[in-house]
């Protein structure tokens, strides 16, 4: 289970995404802040120490002149006993006392104005912190400008700063443990909804098509409406099948109880030319029951959604001239005049040649049964189309879809199977056609049409 | 190296400055036994006298026979001239000058000791971990029987102050204490005084009423006493004078009971020691039970350890003399007595009161 194929994971992955990415950033600052505010607390140390220095300086003997007080260097030192450095520096940057030569920070400006500078340098491999303070005395004769040098190592500052450091620390991995225990168990609640309809789905009969019966949130609940209208689709699937079958039973029976009563009859009689008579009418009674069957298998077939007809590249105007060639013989015997109609050009579509073929058969020998003398067949293009235009009585408007079902007979007089029209409507649905019926030239007849989809090229 | 040249050249500044007596440096050698188990060697630098020194190295290599120990005795300006020109000579660094050695482990010469100082040792004790103090000696007043003939016995400052103010004919010339001028010690002791009490300076002009002898060392102010030529020593080291003073007679120790100053050796471990498992080891003794026993049981020095009771023991001086008892505070404050212009200014000041004469001490003045 990858991150990205899992709803757990991905999740959890943008939601602790920004968290941790908070995280770094509180931690980032809370480090910054740890080192400034120590810098702060023990710049101050600098600053009082300078100052007490600075206030020892005088003129004296035409020169400054410094009473170095302790205490200004046991304070530099503070509790950290750090190491302590000090300088003091005239005007013209001479070294006049102190033990260290603490170097001058170069980049700062002058002014008049008492100031006070800090780095962080590195001096005799010992990091320090250097305070620099612009002075000048406040005698009458002398304004002497002077600097007070004063450094001292930062252990206090880093003891402090990891002390502080610590403290943010605590709070900040608290947060971020508590954020994602809650994060975690959010989750976790959020996707419970999912298992239990998994578990509701997995517990079902699988006989049963009832609706899922189940509170959920409202994203998963239109999941299950979704799969409660695929469940009401199969029902209905399924009762057309099982009404499908009954029909299909009760057509199969009828052929087979008139051979039945035909051949009893004919068994009383004990004339050759009865059973003769009799035998002729068994035969073309077997011969219809035979071709219901196969009429109903290929409407199984075509049926069946997960069969796939293979669709090639053919032209309609090939697809008419084969069903004439085909059909042309019987329809002549019986005087039926079935003619094409076809465009110069070719018109490519992309469909399976067995099943267009059944289609046309089925059409011609529909249009035959029903009477007509005049059967067309042809091709049109923009949009592709195959039509098939007959002479016959027609069907009427409110029709139309009705024949389409199977079993439907517009007219009852025992020719038919009622099945012709539902094939080829399985067949134009499997090729994403179109079926449309309407009435011939000069509203007489029928028009079949099976619009084709315009091909991409 | 900025900073060695620094300290370097305020040595070497003092050193021009004063009279100062370079002896030559005593050298002890004691070898190791052969059947030991042979360790590296430790090579001592210290400014402790041999008499002092010899029974705790004795008893050091009783405990480690398989140390080879050379032990150097220098003056304190020396040892730390030699340190600064030499810094990866030495094993162990010893001084009394507490201000010097502090200077070089700020500088960061001394090498952190971390458990190898007990845990219980006084945080006052030490610095940092770097830099031990591990002696506790008072600063003393010793005084000749012939004295009584003048003026009650002095127990504290005051008493003496009033003495020399009473008795300057009959006290003139046979008074001897520190040249702070020539003496580091002596310096050290002005500065410290200085700070605690502004009468200081009356017993400094006291002093000099009385045309005091300002000397360079504990022991020519010991042989004047002793000689009888002197009557009153000011601010003799104690653990030299003790043993003197046991052996005379004629000689009083006097701890003044108003503030007594205390100095205290200070020991480290330099940075570039070549032989740190041996430094390491004699530290370890140094500050152990058994090392300070032997300090207060075979020397005068004063054991520090705070576990450590009974004769020759900080605990026990610390009983006698309570809050009296001033060491100097082992921090960066030290420093400031090593400032070129505050030894200059102070000892400007020095030289003023002792020349001053005493009817003009109540006069006003003004200090710079």
């Amino acid at each position: 289970m990858t991150l990205t194929h899992s709803l757990y994971g991905r999740l959890l992955a943008w939601l602790a995404l920004p968290l941790l990415t908070l995280g770094a950033l509180l931690l980032l600052q809370a480090w910054l802040e740890a080192r400034a505010t120590a810098d702060r607390a023990y710049d101050r140390l600098l600053d009082a120490s300078s100052l007490a220095i600075a206030e020892q300086v005088q003129w004296q003997d035409g020169r400054l002149w410094l009473d170095l007080p302790p205490a200004a260097l046991e304070m530099l030192a503070g509790d950290a006993q750090e190491r302590v450095f000090y300088s003091l520096v005239d005007q013209q940057g001479r070294h006049i006392t102190g033990n260290a030569l603490l170097p001058a920070i170069a980049d700062t400006h002058d002014t008049d104005d008492a100031l006070l500078f800090y780095r962080d340098i590195t001096w005799q491999e010992l990091r320090l912190r250097l305070g620099i303070r612009r002075s000048h005395l406040e005698g009458w004769r002398s304004k002497e400008r002077f600097e007070v040098r004063v450094a001292h190592t930062r252990e206090g500052r880093d003891a402090l700063r990891l002390e502080l450091l610590r403290g943010n620390l605590a709070g900040i991995l608290g947060m971020g443990a508590l954020a994602i225990a809650t994060l975690l168990m959010a989750v976790r609640g959020a996707l419970k909804p999912l298992t239990r309809l998994r578990q509701a789905i997995r517990t079902r009969d699988p006989r049963t098509l009832a609706p899922l019966e189940l509170e959920l949130p409202r994203e998963l609940a239109e999941l299950r409406e979704a799969l409660n209208d695929l469940l009401a689709r199969m029902r209905r699937v399924r009762a057309n099948q099982e009404r499908f079958i009954g029909d299909a039973s009760h057509q199969l029976r009828t052929p087979l109880a008139g051979i039945s009563a035909r051949a009893e009859l004919a068994l009383r009689q004990t004339q050759p030319e009865q059973w003769h008579t009799a035998l002729t009418a068994i035969h073309a009674a077997g011969e219809r029951s035979a071709r219901l069957a196969m009429q109903l298998l290929s409407l199984t077939r075509l049926d069946n959604p997960e069969q796939r007809p293979e669709l090639t590249p053919l032209d309609l105007n090939d697809c008419v001239r084969q069903a004439v060639r085909a059909h042309w013989v019987t329809c002549h015997q019986a005087g039926v005049d079935l003619g094409a109609d076809c465009p110069a050009s070719p018109v490519l579509v992309a469909a399976s040649d067995w099943q267009l073929q059944e289609a046309l058969t089925n059409l011609i020998d529909n249009s035959r049964r029903y009477g007509a003398r005049r059967i067309t067949l042809g091709v049109l293009s923009h949009p592709p189309r195959l039509f098939i235009e007959d002479d016959g009585p027609g069907i009427s408007a409110e029709q139309r879809l009705p024949v389409l079902r199977p079993f439907y007979r517009g007219r009852d007089d025992g020719e038919g199977s009622g099945l012709g029209l539902a094939i080829v409507d399985g067949i134009a649905r499997k090729h994403g056609a179109r079926l449309s019926l309407s009435e011939g030239e000069a509203d007489r007849g029928l028009r079949v049409e099976l619009i084709f989809p315009e091909t991409a090229s | 190296m900025n900073r060695h040249l620094l300290v370097r050249g305020l040595f070497l500044a003092l050193i021009y400055l004063l009279p100062f007596h370079a002896h030559a440096a005593q050298t002890l050698h004691l070898t190791a036994r052969d059947d030991a188990i042979p360790h590296p060697p430790l090579v001592i630098h210290a400014a402790l006298d041999l008499p002092q020194a010899r029974p705790l190295l004795d008893a050091f290599q009783r405990r480690h026979p398989g140390v080879d120990i050379t032990y150097r005795n220098l003056t304190t300006l020396a040892l730390n001239e030699r340190f600064l020109l030499h810094p990866g000579e030495a094993d162990v660094m010893i001084s009394s000058a507490m201000p010097w050695q502090f200077a070089l482990a700020n500088a960061g010469h001394a090498r952190p000791l971390r458990a190898h100082i007990p845990d219980d040792w006084p945080t006052w004790a030490h610095w940092r971990r770097e830099l031990v103090a591990f002696t506790f000696e008072p600063i003393v007043m010793v005084v000749h029987r012939e004295l009584a003939q003048i003026g009650a016995t002095p127990r504290n400052h005051a008493d003496l102050l009033e003495l020399l103010a009473t008795h300057p004919e009959e006290l003139a010339g046979r008074v001897a204490t520190y040249d702070p001028a020539s003496s580091g010690a002596g310096y050290a002791y002005a500065m410290e005084e200085s700070r605690l009490s502004p009468r200081y300076w009356d017993l400094v002009a006291a002093l000099g009423n009385v045309d005091a002898q300002l000397v360079e060392t504990t022991s020519q102010m010991l042989d004047g006493l002793q000689d009888g030529r002197l009557l009153i020593g000011y601010n003799l080291l104690g653990s030299y004078a003790t043993p003197v003073v046991e052996d005379d007679p004629d000689l009083t120790l006097i701890i003044p009971d108003d503030y007594a100053l205390v100095t205290q050796r200070l020991a480290f471990v330099p940075r570039q020691a070549p032989n740190l498992a041996s430094a390491s080891l004699f530290m370890d003794f140094l500050l152990s039970p058994e090392g300070q026993r032997t300090l207060a049981d075979a020397t005068t020095l004063g054991a520090l350890h705070p576990a450590m009771s009974g004769p020759g023991t900080a605990t026990q001086l610390r009983e006698r003399f309570g809050d009296a008892l001033r060491p100097p505070d082992l921090g960066p404050g030290l420093l400031a007595g090593l400032d070129r212009l505050k030894r200059q200014a102070l000892l400007a000041r020095w030289q003023r009161e002792f020349r001053r004469t005493l009817g003009n001490a109540e006069e006003p003045k003004k200090d710079e």
